[in-house]
């Protein structure tokens, strides 16, 4: 239970929607079950990953204080993800200014990202300029590996950062019923 | 008679004395015997000595012997007087502890003759028995006593008042063991419903409360079975049986649902619904401030969302309780009220995340009574309204529509719940819905939300409510509706959101389920207009995307039966003119665009044919004739009709109309019709009769004037044509297309047509000499459904040819290996389509054709073809069905599963002829992949050597189909998982090693390794996890993104896989 609670009531915004990979009509209308076959098998040209994929990554990490995910939430958006080479940037806000959940949202993007992007990444998660009081000492805080380590050490704040991880895998898609 | 009174005497104390020893059940049976033969007092006599010993041991025995035979004589042996006397001696038994087990058990055995003998025993049973000093048994049986009396003698209890209700709490006080709880509850809620039970409602609630919560976890194994749940439901009884339990309960229920754990907050919030309506509306009114406020806690700060619907649907509890008395009422006083006016205070802001909670309360409160419901609306709708109205909360309106649709459809259901629950008969159903006072300016805001991009798909949630509710709108309101949203549809395709787009065909499908002419009248005409005519260019992507999502549109759309006249109405002459066009610059063009139109239909029809539609079979003499007509014609002249994918779709219409076709005489007649032109058009030349006289006149023959287009002079697009004889035999009912029946009839109508009467000389024609001269894989494909077909429904006129093929053709055509090997492997799909088509029908000749396969085994050119066939012959397709009118047996697939797979097992396992193996291992593959695995899953603990084994064969297309295999089995056979376990850390290297591999077998090595955790001991994998990680982290940088995807996916699985 959370002793505190930073922000009983956040705003809600509609999720954007699941990012699909556009794709070039074909001249013969094919049935709908059958395209992802023939769309494996016709095109073989690297798929890099991008900004999209990885905000799909993230997108359905929950807030540790409400049923909410982050991207509902708008603490994390596409295009404050930035890839250039072998470095991915991650920006993300804070619902309000003095929220104490700050740093263990950034964990658990981090912890994200360290399971689901390939070792050859270098990873740095900022929160956004000027929307926290304490914005230095998270983001210091954020991006020191030795820190980083010894939180997930302890087993209460794993398992956590865990629940909010639980529905990660849905990128964006909504429960099933 | 004194002497064999005397005998029997004797006999008796035999029988007792000997039972003391040995404790023999015979003796028992003696007995009873004895004592239905009225000689109960020799009994007793006998055991005189035995029920007064002074050895605690022989007391024990006596009574028990007495108790048992008791217990074991039929109910009427013995006399009023003697059951009288027999619990006066058995309650004398109760204050002695080492007789009250058999005592007790004595009592419990007496017939209840007369209430009073029992009444009397009560006070006894009470005074002598001390709980607490018996063990669970024993005092089981005293709750049995009890609830045995209350059952048999409950008016007798009922006068005892008090000295009944008081000494039963005393004894039942402090009563722990759960078996023995079970039925104590029981007791207290017949004690509580039917027993004048005022007075002691503090004692019962002292010993009912005390278990309130039940937090009993049964125990690992517990032989008894007696679940938490159990008792719950049972206490639960207890607790709402009495009104005067609820100044007691509410205090206790707050307490409870503050400090639980989630589980204990569920069973408080399920007691407190079942009880509320019991403790009466005046006491949940006093209480109601306090419980709203501990109820809104677990809706606003849910802990879990079962947790939030369980509070939900205790508050619905609690205000219909409240408001019961005043469900009619116009004014609504008390709860609803307050809690009502808070949630739209809540509401005040929409956007935030506290606003969903608000409304989930306000729908609950839509289920509640109707004046509550009513007053609910009366307050949200026009609060919602006024801040969608509000300039300086536009930002919100997407969250103000979402709420609204959420009060829409709980409105819609609110009134559905009213109808149902009431009588039909007296309540008028054409009450006005709840919304009506509401219903033009929801429309209106809804209308105007619709129409702006960010708040569309909110508005037309709102929009799908209104129209499905039933009496709301008027047909003018749909119209408009759907005038409305044509233009929202049109700006969706222009400026390309297909996501609302599909909505609005939701939308636009609801609408056509009620009244279809709207759409018919208003969206299909719009949608054919953005249709262009003639193909577009390859380069205008942007307009052949939207061109697509039209024809998604109509596709979706389309299937009531009079929006499908439409499209084939509009369709038939576009078609044409494509067909036909003069100018051909880019025939591909034309053809993907001929092709993408009637693709269109093809999935209109699919989805009637699913729904079973009756008008589908109307189009028999329209459509399928011009399809005939059309491709004839191109194979003839030219056209992209000619084009195989634009043969095969029509193939596809045609196949579906006729499977509608019914069989009784009516029609049956056009079916006939259809059979008598069907082989004579494709096998004689007489196609035009199958045609459209617009497309192809009489005069029109084959190249080869007279001959049909299965013979070597005819062109490939001829024969292409076979596709569409397929098209029309392949469902036809068995019965029209028998020959017999119709080669005469034929031979009667067109005197000119020569076509081979005997249905085995036509079988034999079309596979001989389509497959002779056939020059692509698709027209084998058709001759070879065509014979699978015919075998299956006219076997029984078909012995010449199977004959036939069982000697000469599988020596020459298969067997020989002078034949080239293109040749022979068509055979064997021959072969396998042959097998099929009697296996289907369970025919005795199926297994004989089948285990010939196995000869080939060896063969180097068709051995492995062969071991496939196995796979092919069990798969169910779209040929060989009901719908096809194909000759069917139940669980035909399984049947043969189980006889074959014991032989493939074992081919499978035997070493000594690595070829035979092998073959026998990729039948094996094949076949397990095609049947259900319930076939199989007993055999699960053999086949997964093989199946290892299997995934060593370096063919892709096997490996695929092994794992599979292995994925169903995981995901489906909880049984199977012992195995798995044992083979899982090979598996999980050879799954690894598969992640590197090349195509989609990547993607499925990967879901493989996703879902082994779930079903394996972590101990059993441990060694693995830390390779599992590493190599998976190479996974993450795939170049595919799908196959990154599922390794992101299969490798968090693994990281929180633990001990």
């Amino acid at each position: 239970m959370a002793v505190e609670i930073f922000n009983p009531n956040p705003t809600v915004f509609a999720p954007v929607k699941p990012s699909k990979s556009s794709k070039a009509a074909s001249l013969w209308l094919t049935d709908a079950d059958d395209t992802d076959a023939n769309a494996e098998n016709t095109n073989d040209a690297p798929e890099p990953i991008d900004q999209e994929e990885i905000f799909d990554l993230i997108r359905s990490i929950y807030d540790p204080e409400h049923p909410n995910t982050l991207e509902e939430l708008r603490v994390v958006s596409a295009p404050q993800i930035t890839v250039d080479g072998n470095r991915v940037n991650v920006e993300f806000t804070p619902t309000v200014p003095h929220c104490g959940m700050s740093t263990l949202i950034g964990l658990s993007i981090r912890v994200r990202l360290l399971r689901a992007l390939p070792n050859r990444f270098k990873i740095d998660i900022s929160l956004k300029p000027g929307s926290h009081q304490s914005e230095m000492a998270v983001n210091k805080q954020l991006n020191d590996k030795e820190r980083v380590a010894a939180a997930l050490e302890n087993p209460a704040l794993l398992q956590t950062v865990e629940q909010t991880l639980a529905n990660a895998y849905r990128r964006g898609e909504p429960a099933e019923d | 008679m004194s002497s064999t009174s005397a005998l029997a005497t004797n006999s008796v104390e035999q029988l007792v004395t000997t039972w003391i020893v040995s404790g023999r059940d015979e003796d028992i049976a003696a007995a009873v015997t004895e004592v239905s033969e009225g000689r109960l007092l020799a009994v007793v006599k006998a055991l005189g000595p035995y029920l007064t010993s002074e050895q605690d041991e022989l007391r024990t025995k006596g009574v028990d012997f007495l108790a048992t035979v008791i217990g074991r004589c039929p109910a009427n042996t013995l006399s009023r007087q003697s059951v009288k006397v027999l619990a006066a001696f058995f309650c004398d038994k109760l204050d002695d502890t080492e007789t009250i087990i058999p005592g007790l058990k004595g009592l419990l055995s007496l017939p209840s003759i007369c209430s009073s003998v029992d009444a009397e025993n009560v006070p006894s049973v009470f005074a002598h028995v001390r709980m607490r000093a018996l063990v669970q048994s024993v005092r089981f049986s005293v709750f049995s006593i009890i609830d045995g009396l209350i059952t048999h003698h409950r008016e007798t209890l009922k006068g005892m008042k008090s000295e009944f209700i008081r000494p039963y709490i005393n004894l039942a006080e402090g009563e722990k063991d759960p078996r023995n709880l079970l039925v104590a509850f029981g007791i207290a809620r017949v004690i509580l419903i039917e027993f004048d039970a005022g007075e002691h409602i503090e004692a019962l609630s002292n010993i009912l409360f005390c278990y309130f919560p039940i937090t009993f976890r049964p125990p690992p194994n517990d032989p008894y079975g007696i679940t938490s749940d159990d008792l719950r439901v049972v206490l639960r009884r207890c607790l709402s049986a009495h009104s005067g339990f609820g100044p007691i309960a509410i205090p206790i229920f707050l307490e409870k649902i503050a400090a639980g754990s989630p589980q204990i907050k569920r069973d408080t919030l399920q007691t407190m619904a079942e009880c509320f309506p019991v403790y009466g509306p005046a006491l949940a009114r006093i209480n109601a401030r306090k419980l709203w406020n501990a109820l809104k806690l677990e809706i606003f700060q849910p802990t879990d969302s079962l947790t939030e619907e369980e509070a939900l649907s205790t508050v619905r509890v609690l205000v219909v309780t409240i408001h019961s008395e005043d469900a009619q009422d116009e004014d609504v006083q008390g709860l609803a009220r307050d809690a009502c006016e808070e949630c739209i205070g809540i509401l005040r802001e929409p956007e935030k995340s506290q606003a969903k909670p608000a409304i989930k309360v306000l729908c609950t409160f839509m289920a509640s009574t109707p004046s509550v419901a009513r007053y609910t609306l009366a307050n949200a709708v026009p609060h919602l309204l006024k801040l969608f109205a509000d300039p300086r909360e536009v930002p919100a309106r997407t969250s103000v529509l979402l709420l609204l649709s959420d009060l829409i459809a709980a409105a819609r259901n609110s009134s559905q719940m009213h109808i149902t629950e009431s009588m039909p008969e007296t309540s008028s159903p054409l009450a006005a819905p709840p919304l009506a006072p509401f219903k033009d300016e929801v429309l209106g805001a809804l209308i105007s939300g619709v129409a702006t991009l960010a708040t569309a798909r909110a508005a037309l949630a709102g929009l799908t409510g209104l129209v499905s509710t039933p009496h709301l709108l008027s047909d003018a309101e749909l119209g408009f509706i759907v005038l409305k949203v044509n233009e929202v549809l049109e700006k969706c395709y222009d400026e390309d959101h297909s996501d609302d787009s599909n909505a609005i065909l939701k939308l636009l499908m609801t609408i056509s389920s009620l009244s279809p002419m709207h759409v018919r009248d208003q969206t299909l005409p719009f949608l054919f207009k953005s249709l262009p005519l003639s193909p577009l260019p390859r380069d205008n992507l942007v307009a052949r995307t939207r061109c697509q999502h039209v024809l998604t549109a109509l596709g979706t759309l389309c299937g009531p039966p009079p929006l499908f006249a439409a499209l084939v109405t509009e369709f038939s002459p576009r078609i044409v003119t494509i067909a036909f066009s003069p100018s051909d610059d880019d025939p591909e063009l034309l053809a993907a665009f001929l092709h993408a139109l009637l693709s269109v239909m093809k999935r209109v029809l699919v989805g009637k044919v699913d729904d079973s539609h009756d008008d589908v079979a109307g189009y028999i003499d329209t459509l399928v004739q011009a399809l005939y007509g059309l491709c004839v014609r191109a194979a003839l002249q030219g056209g992209p009709a000619r084009e195989p994918r634009v043969i095969d779709v029509a193939g596809v219409i045609i196949g579906l109309v006729v499977q509608r076709l019914p069989l009784p005489f009516v029609l049956s007649c056009v079916l006939i019709a259809l059979a008598h032109l069907l082989f004579p058009a494709f096998l004689s030349g007489k196609i035009s009769l199958l045609c459209s006289d617009e497309h192809v006149t009489a005069e029109d023959r084959f190249a080869t004037q007279t001959s049909s287009c299965i013979q070597a002079e005819a062109t490939t697009h001829e024969r292409n044509l076979f596709v569409l004889f397929e098209a029309g035999i392949v469902p036809l009912e068995p019965k029209a297309s028998s020959l017999k029946h119709l080669a005469s009839s034929t031979l009667i109508c067109y005197s000119k047509v020569i076509i081979d009467v005997d249905i085995n000389t036509c079988a034999e024609c079309i596979l001989v000499q389509g497959l002779a001269h056939a020059d692509n894989a698709r027209q084998a494909e058709a001759i070879f459904r065509i014979v699978g077909c015919i075998v299956n429904k006219h076997v029984e006129n078909l012995g010449p040819f199977l004959e036939h093929k069982k000697t000469a053709y599988w020596s020459e055509e298969i067997m020989s290996r002078t034949a080239t090997p293109g040749r022979r492997r068509q055979a064997t799909r021959v072969w396998t389509w042959i097998c099929k088509g009697l296996l289907v029908r369970n025919h005795p000749l199926a297994l004989e054709f089948i285990h010939r396969l196995f000869d080939v085994f060896e063969d180097e050119t068709i051995g492995t073809d062969a071991a496939k066939a196995f796979g092919d012959i069990a798969e169910s397709d779209g040929v060989l069905t009901k719908r096809n009118s194909a000759v069917v047996k139940f669980l035909w697939a399984q049947k043969f599963a189980t006889g074959i797979l014991p032989r493939l097992m074992s081919g499978a396992k035997d070493d000594s002829n690595s070829v035979l193996q092998h073959a026998n291992l990729v039948a094996l593959t094949a076949l397990i992949k095609v049947i259900p695995n319930t076939s199989y899953a007993h055999e699960m603990t053999q086949l997964m050597p093989l199946l290892m084994r299997a995934l060593q064969i370096p063919d892709a297309e096997i490996r695929a189909s092994v794992i599979e295999t292995l994925l169903a089995a995981v995901t489906q056979q909880k049984s199977t998982h012992d195995v798995l376990a044992e083979h899982a850390p090979a598996l999980v290297r050879q799954m690894l090693g598969y992640t590197k591999s090349s195509g989609a077998i990547r993607i499925s090595a990967l879901r493989y390794l996703s879902v082994l955790p779930a079903v394996v001991r972590y101990d059993v994998l441990h060694p693995c996890k830390a390779d599992v990680l590493r190599e998976l982290s190479e996974a993450l940088d795939d170049p595919k993104r799908s196959v990154r995807r599922e390794a992101v996916d299969a490798r968090e699985v693994w990281f929180k896989y633990s001990g």
